[in-house]
């Protein structure tokens, strides 16, 4: 394979971001890239999104449980 | 004057906030029911306390939690004959593109396999994305998303667990554990290009 095209690219995504393309693959990714805003776009709209995941707030704890923990840790004392 | 015990003892209140959503979503893939995977997480926290003193920093802390959690799920799961097998995923699960193909020009067209419905620049996400809005919009794509895709995006995007930490977890091959979260991130990416695209 001498390049990839934009469908191909958007599944390498994830092992690109994980870093764990081999080498030839890696290229192939980052020579399309260079050509391809389109495709910068996308791998921008992933990371946009996992940084997104990441900073959801978070969920209500529930009173019993917040109860339980704290007699818990009562008792260590 | 506090024992050193107590004085090194990690901020559980606040650690039981920043994990419950977390926790809860990932018990319940072993259990049957909302009220069953509450009370493992309260299990896993009474575990926890009662075992910080063992806790020997081999890994991180939440990897810690996160594997007492998973072993009383597993559990209570077997228990109540409710056993997911997490790490049955791949050769058999159907073809999920992480973009819908028709986006894609096809054979007979100049550019085969490039863009025909290009992604449009997300302005400002970091701004966009944050409000109140966009983020229920994420919540419930991520509620929406298939249970093993749900639960690995969980563990390595919210938590910030590693691949390898996330296979260990969940008994999952690496292959599958890559698959999984790829498919979740694109799920979660058109729907968040929806969301913007449609404000």
């Amino acid at each position: 394979m001498d390049e990839i095209n934009c469908k191909q690219l958007v599944e390498l995504v994830t092992p690109y971001l994980e870093d764990s393309l081999d080498e030839p693959t890696l290229d192939l990714v980052e020579e399309h890239l260079v050509m391809c805003d389109w495709c910068v776009d996308y791998v921008e709209q992933i990371r946009a999104t996992i940084g997104a995941v990441a900073g959801l707030p978070w969920e209500p704890v529930p009173e019993r449980l917040r109860v339980a923990v704290a007699a818990a840790l009562e008792e260590r004392r | 004057m506090p024992s050193a015990s107590s004085t090194t003892l990690p901020d559980f209140e606040r650690l039981v906030e920043q994990h419950y959503g977390s926790m809860k979503r990932l018990a319940r893939t072993f259990v049957a029911s909302d009220a069953v995977a509450e009370e493992v997480v309260q299990d896993t926290w009474l575990a926890v306390v009662k075992g910080i003193d063992g806790f020997e920093g081999r890994s991180s802390l939440t990897t810690w939690v996160f594997s007492i959690l998973t072993n009383k799920a597993k559990t209570r799961g077997v228990r109540e004959r409710r056993t997911i097998p997490l790490s049955c995923v791949g050769a058999s699960e159907p073809d999920e593109p992480a973009v819908d193909p028709d986006r894609f020009q096809c054979d007979d067209d100049a550019w085969p396999g490039h863009w025909a419905t290009p992604p449009r620049p997300w302005q400002r996400p970091e701004r966009r994305l944050l409000s109140l809005e966009a983020r229920d919009h994420l919540k419930a794509a991520l509620d929406d998303l298939p249970e093993r895709q749900r639960v690995v995006v969980t563990l390595r995007d919210v938590e910030g667990l590693d691949a390898d930490e996330v296979c260990d977890l969940l008994g999952l091959s690496p292959e599958n554990q890559r698959v999984l979260l790829h498919r979740g991130r694109a799920r979660l990416r058109a729907a968040l290009e929806s969301y913007v695209e449609g404000v």
